[in-house]
């Protein structure tokens, strides 16, 4: 699950606390590959802002959790440097794509975990591992030292055993950084403790679904009814259902651009030989060190925003977006939360992770793209176990009301008990 | 989708692909672009923005200022001499 | 012949267009950063400035600035490019639709943008071993992009129009030599009905003979009954010719996306809050029309000095035009450099009042063009007090023959008439002034008179 693990405890305890990074996050003192084996090696000159000011606070980070290359993947199975294993049980996916983040936080007690969400890579972990996973508002945490899937839609997160380490820590990553200005739009962050009255189930999340998931996820709902007294409506919600193309269509497209950057020359691996014309030397390069599908992802975000293509798919794609933008905003505003399963099903098994078309493995983020793509604040809490595999319940609130979702999420703690499989150090 | 079509993609991406990928691909984007066209029929927006949550006016002062030491960064690339070495141009 | 430009200049701001580094490095790769490297993680943050100075180019050229405005990501494949994306504008340029005039003719301007500037390629190949070397110091330099429709029409004339675009940009903005120098021209020329693109034309004197290069070219063809292929070609300055080039750009698809990590920027409302000032060549025309000088005369004036036009206004006020201008075209351009650094309030009375002594006859030209000298060397002798003694002795002189109004009649037939007004001034003024001022003075003043009077 580590990428990269620090080689020995410091023994200076003036460490407050320790946290693990997305190996995506830029580290001085650890490579920094993003699951790829085209950055092997790579140190970068920096920090990622959301390290500096864990480190800042006190924080010990100990290692670079494993992931989907570049973060394109669900189940943790891209990663060019070994395969996660879920913690629950070593023979499924850990979820993706920051699988070694979710296993890092199930299997270390006092451990906060930096992931980062695309279209649902902490929530998707966080389900499969039975951890909470907090996927805060687009824009509360710098992305400076992120390495670029999506710029509209990557977030930066943490991932532990409870809300309340979470609400412990978040604070000191969020807030503006004029490292990049995506992250200074942002209101005051307010953790203040709300009232929760009304919780909105999109009925077009209902759908699909495995059927002790769904058994998981009601029982669960009527739990937050009788003991939190908070009312539960159906709602329909009718362009949830676009999201999913919409969201690979823009996350694609703003990927194959970001990846262009690597192709041998300043930094990551290099060519084998540098006196062949330059596009031969990209291509070999490119070709040699992307996986296959860094490689899909590529071609389709590149088809995308081609000529004759972009009108239907990536300018059609934006458009959307802002559909369901403002639809969830015309259901938040009669409710606090919207609530759907995290995930589909519980953590895959190889073998049938295997099988899978590149389509089907896309369809199953159908319940945490929505939010994502709206770049809506989310958290993923353990609301079941179904063949003692974690099953999870992914809470939605407008923008920038993080705050509720630790909120709901320290509730449901209350009367609901996490399991963990036996501790390890 | 037609090879010509994968091929020609490849090139604009930068990607060499074997006869066995272009095949794979050829059919796997089929699949996902099927999927994508749903899109024709979703309601969009007249107007919308480049990110999820308005980004507006953010502008930086017009100063010099250094954070890293350039040395460091020509220490991680492949130099000859001061410049940056690179491929083959003609 | 029609030719369009398509303008590339660095603006001339302190920092990079998305990252604090400098943009005057001290060798190469010293000014560099990730963000202009590309470097994973890195994130680009726009340069107010940079915005502001595309805004006044767009205003100052009558565009229509957007409303809103972004930038795009333009996704093509070259060493010198280090995210192989360059983050320009697309859709949204800050101005559309402007014009500027000159020669008395509008050129039409399609848009004006903003983008990044790549990096350098500096030697390519050591023969053996051929690789790309490249100077990162240029990457992310801020580049305004004017591109205008194609209603210029020889190549002397694209030259012409470059040049006052030059002038007035320096003066709007505080263009460099260093950027002028850098101004990087893409044209677009038809003789007849094809048009070609010639690529990355490096300044003014290469632009003018790689276009006078292709439209010769082209009209041999036309000539010859040969077609014209609609290409891109590169213009070889050391040949000076037009070459074919390499398909690398023409084939690409740039695939653009919106740039998400700047987002959108209310441009309009910032072009409110920004004035256009005058700047030297529509100071010239109306300058021009208001006095009605000469275009010449007062192109010449403005591309002077500013200080010196300043001059010039102040005359016009006051002075006939046309004199001022001879005035200032001559002996006051000639010492303007000297003039210039003492130049007070004092000294501008001094100036102007001698100019004034001229018209009226009290002094003769060419001693108004040494007291102009004086005043370059140092303020010679002359204070106002002398000059207000020296109108004093006008005015005693003009006393004096208006007491003695005989002496006109005999001073036509008897030069020596004069000694007398003469030598009543010198007793009364007791030596304050030379004997050949006196004599200079009483001799104008007579024959002054003589001139305006009808004799009978």
């Amino acid at each position: 699950m580590f990428s990269e693990l620090i080689d020995e405890m410091p023994l200076d305890s003036s460490f407050k606390f320790n946290f693990s990074a997305k190996d995506n996050l830029c580290t001085i003192d650890f490579q920094t590959r993003a699951g790829s084996k085209i950055l092997d090696g790579y140190r970068p000159p920096f920090d990622a802002t959301p390290v500096r000011r864990l480190r800042r606070a006190g924080g010990l980070l100990v290692g670079k959790t494993n992931m989907d290359e570049f973060g394109f993947g669900t189940f943790c199975t891209n990663s060019g440097y070994g395969v996660p294993r879920n913690p629950f049980d070593i023979e499924r996916s850990c979820g993706g794509s920051s699988g070694g983040a979710a296993a890092a936080a199930c299997l270390l007690e006092d451990h906060i975990s930096l992931g980062v969400s695309t279209g649902g890579s902490i929530s998707c972990p966080a389900s499969f591992c039975g951890v909470v996973g907090l996927t805060p508002t687009y824009g509360r945490v710098s992305r400076y030292g992120l390495v670029d899937y999506g710029n509209s839609l990557d977030k930066v997160g943490i991932l532990a055993r409870s809300s309340s380490m979470i609400k412990n820590h978040f604070p000191t990553i969020a807030g503006s950084d004029p490292m990049d200005p995506t992250s200074c739009a942002q209101p005051a962050l307010d953790l203040d403790e709300t009232q929760i009255d009304s919780i909105a189930v999109p009925r077009e999340a209902m759908e699909n679904i495995h059927p002790a998931v769904m058994d998981s996820f009601l029982r669960a709902l009527d739990i937050m009814r009788d003991r939190l007294s908070i009312d539960i409506h159906e709602v329909t919600v009718p362009s949830l259902r676009f999201a999913l193309p919409a969201y690979y269509v823009l996350a694609t497209s703003e990927a194959s651009t970001n990846l262009a950057r690597y192709c041998g020359m300043r930094f990551g691996v290099k060519g084998d030989d540098v006196t062949q014309h330059f596009n031969d030397y990209f291509s070999s390069v490119r070709s040699k060190n992307f996986g296959k599908e860094a490689k899909r992802r590529i071609l389709l975000g590149t088809y995308s925003r081609m000529v004759g293509f972009r009108n239907r798919y990536y300018l059609k794609a934006l458009s959307v977006r802002q559909t369901v933008i403002s639809d969830y905003a015309r259901v938040l505003k009669e409710h606090d939360l919207v609530a759907t399963p995290t995930m589909p099903f519980i953590a895959p098994r190889f073998s049938e992770i295997e099988r899978m078309k590149p389509i089907e493995m896309y369809r199953a983020d159908f319940l945490t793209v929505p939010p994502n793509l709206a770049g809506l604040p989310h958290i993923s809490v353990p609301c079941g176990y179904v063949d003692s595999m974690p099953t999870g319940m992914q809470l939605v609130s407008q923008h920038w009301s993080e705050g509720v979702l630790l909120n709901i999420a320290n509730m449901w703690e209350g009367v609901f008990q996490y399991r963990f499989p036996g501790a390890r150090q | 989708m037609k090879s010509e079509t994968i091929e020609e993609v490849a090139r604009i991406a930068r990607l060499e692909l074997t006869e066995t990928e272009r095949t794979e691909f050829s059919r796997d984007l089929e699949e996902v672009l099927e999927y994508f066209s749903m899109l024709d029929e979703a309601p969009g927006e007249k107007e919308y923005g480049l990110n999820p949550v308005e980004i507006l006016d953010m502008l930086r002062e017009d100063e010099v200022g250094q954070e890293i030491d350039p040395e460091l960064l020509v220490k991680m690339m492949d130099m000859f001499e001061d410049l940056v070495r690179g491929p083959r141009l003609v | 012949m029609k030719i369009g430009l398509e303008v590339h200049l660095q603006l001339p701001t302190v920092s990079k267009l998305f990252c604090s580094c400098s943009t005057s490095g001290n060798g190469p790769n010293t000014s560099i950063c990730p963000t202009c490297l590309g470097f994973p993680g890195s994130r680009p943050r726009l340069n107010r400035r940079a915005l502001e100075m595309t805004i006044l180019i767009s205003r100052f050229l009558n565009c229509r600035i957007s409303e809103r405005s972004w930038f795009s990501r333009k996704t093509y494949f070259y060493p010198d490019l280090p995210k192989n994306f360059q983050i320009t504008q697309y859709e949204s340029p800050i101005g559309v639709d402007g014009g500027y005039s000159f020669n008395g003719k509008m050129v039409r301007i399609t848009r004006v943008h903003l983008e990044e500037d790549p990096g350098k390629i500096k030697r390519v190949g050591k023969s053996g071993e051929e690789v790309s070397l490249i100077d990162y110091n240029r990457s992310g330099i801020p580049l305004v992009e004017i591109v205008t429709a194609p209603d210029i029409t020889s190549p002397s004339e694209a030259r012409e129009f470059m040049a006052d675009l030059l002038i007035e940009l320096r003066h709007l903005v505080g263009l460099s030599e260093r950027n002028e120098q850098t101004v990087r021209v893409d044209a677009n020329i038809s003789v007849g009905e094809e048009r070609v693109e010639i690529k990355n034309i490096l300044g003014l004197k290469n632009l003018e003979r790689g276009l006078s290069f292709e439209a010769s070219r082209q009209a041999k063809m036309l000539k010859a009954g040969k077609r014209i292929v609609r290409e891109t070609r590169n213009f070889d300055e050391e040949r000076r010719v037009t070459t074919s080039a390499r398909s690398k750009e023409s084939e690409e698809d740039y695939g653009y996306i919106l740039e998400p990590d700047l987002g959108m920027y209310h441009v309009s409302s910032m072009a409110k809050m920004i004035q256009v000032p005058e700047t030297p060549l529509k100071r010239a025309e109306r300058l021009s029309a208001e006095y009605g000088i000469d275009r010449t005369s007062i192109r010449q004036i403005v591309l002077t000095s500013s200080t010196l036009t300043d001059f010039l206004e102040r005359l016009c006020s006051n002075v006939p035009p046309d004199i001022a201008v001879t005035w200032v075209l001559g002996p006051l351009s000639a010492n303007w450099k000297y003039l210039e650094r003492r130049l007070d309030e004092d000294l501008s009375d001094r100036i102007e009042n001698t100019i004034q002594m001229v018209i009226r006859g009290d002094i003769t030209d060419s001693e108004a063009r040494m007291r102009i000298g004086a005043f370059a060397r140092g303020g010679g002798a002359e204070t106002t007090q002398d000059s207000k003694e020296r109108s004093t002795l006008a005015e005693l002189v003009s006393e004096c023959i208006d007491q003695n109004p005989q002496v006109l009649f005999d001073f036509r037939s008897n030069k020596r008439a004069a000694n007398f007004v003469i030598g009543q001034i010198m007793r009364e003024t007791k030596g304050k002034y030379s004997s050949s001022e006196i004599v200079e003075t009483v001799n104008k003043e007579i024959e002054r008179r003589l001139k305006d009077r009808v004799v009978t």
